[in-house]
């Protein structure tokens, strides 16, 4: 499905900007939503496609105000709900 | 599935936007390309990720020329495209196109 | 890092704390083994491991033709490989040449050869890149300083399946006294992605 994710060509996108010395992770916690994800993905609560599917899910406002790894936060969260491991209610009461 | 292709093949991918996760790029939908390679067998990424069973199927690095996605560039963009995505183009076929 | 005890960050790293201790509960993540797999992941996937394999490349002639036809088979000769991460993933190896130069992307995600360049930056997740590139490369190239010849073939390969692709970059000029290891310190992170000569 072309959803907002689905950017190649789409013109209007400014300028590419790079971040010198850039580390990999820019806070602790997308160090550990990096981990968690390949931890679930590797224990089979969910598989690598539907990853992206969830990411892709996104409303198009949030997706494109979502830093990337809120994505992916975004989408482990979205599918621990709807496998059933995590309820939503529990999720929320962060 | 779709048939097997070889290099140089020209092939057309699919016009569908599916109601489902895909791997298709939006501007390479009902492009023709040549085929640079077939590179490996790979489950569907449209069944993986609806939980549906899905057998390994062939899928093949496609080289578009810009100008036809887009309609301007004077560069080549290759997609990695599942066979299910992607039909033969006769020579004839891609001639009536231009 | 910035500090995390204010605003929109704070409530993220909270909620992330949170998530992983649900999960800790359910048994479904251990802390422990998530620093580890973190620890292994950061030591062991760097875009030094890409500048070797491009260096013994422009040295060995063998070894560049190896890496060319099927690079896989080639890795484990420098003790690499495209496993450690969630599957061994296909990695194509595309030379650029005096007529034709090759950049990198995912168009639709994120798609990129981790163990050999490390941590992807930023800038090729971004929505900028990934619409552009495959539209006005040239322009992209020259926001990141390169300017290609107008007779050079650009071919943009984007990474829509399983494959991950690495940029061979031209040997620079003048390298010919150079060994191996000073020849890898010479390849960038921008140049196995393509938007960098070297």
């Amino acid at each position: 499905m072309s959803r907002i994710h689905d950017v190649g060509g789409m013109q209007g996108f400014g300028p590419v900007e790079q971040e010198a010395d850039e580390p990999p992770f820019h806070a602790d916690w997308e160090a550990h939503v990096f981990a968690i994800n390949r931890a679930l993905i590797g224990r089979g609560v969910y598989n690598l496609d539907e990853f992206r599917d969830a990411i892709e899910r996104m409303p198009p406002q949030e997706y494109l105000a979502s830093s990337y790894y809120e994505k992916w936060l975004h989408a482990v969260t979205t599918l621990l709900v709807e496998k059933g491991v995590l309820s939503a209610r529990e999720v929320a009461d962060g | 599935m779709g048939e097997a292709f070889g290099p140089g093949d020209l092939v057309r991918t699919s016009h569908e936007d599916p109601q489902h996760h895909t791997r298709v790029p939006r501007y390479a939908r009902g492009a023709v390309g040549t085929v640079v390679e077939a590179h490996g067998d790979y489950p569907l990424p449209d069944d993986r990720s609806r939980g549906l069973p899905a057998e390994p199927q062939p899928v093949y690095t496609v080289r578009f020329a810009a100008r036809d996605l887009f309609g301007e560039g004077d560069h080549a963009v290759t997609v990695d495209v599942w066979q299910h995505h992607l039909r033969r183009v006769d020579r004839s076929e891609q001639e009536s196109d231009e | 890092m910035s500090s995390e005890h204010h605003g929109p960050a704070a409530a993220v790293a909270a909620r992330v704390r949170h998530v992983e201790a649900l999960l800790e509960q359910r048994g479904l993540v251990d802390a422990t083994e998530l620093d580890q797999a973190l620890e292994a992941f950061l030591t062991s996937a760097s875009p030094a491991n890409g500048a070797r394999l491009v260096a013994r490349a422009w040295v060995d002639p063998g070894f560049r033709s190896r890496l060319l036809a099927n690079a896989n088979a080639a890795l484990p000769e420098l003790g690499l490989s495209m496993g450690g991460g969630l599957q061994e993933q296909r990695l194509k190896v595309v030379e650029n040449t005096e007529h034709t130069h090759n950049v990198i992307v995912c168009t639709l995600c994120s798609c990129y050869p981790l163990s050999l360049l490390g941590p992807s930056p930023t800038w090729y997740k971004s929505e900028s890149y990934r619409s552009r590139v495959v539209r006005t490369p040239r322009e992209v190239l020259k926001e990141f300083g390169l300017v290609l010849d107008p007779s050079v073939e650009v071919t943009v390969w984007d990474s829509s399946a399983e494959s991950r692709y690495m940029v061979l970059p031209r040997r620079p000029d003048a390298t010919d006294g150079l060994e191996e290891e000073q020849l890898a310190a010479l390849v960038t992170r921008n140049g196995l992605i393509g938007v960098a000569a070297v």
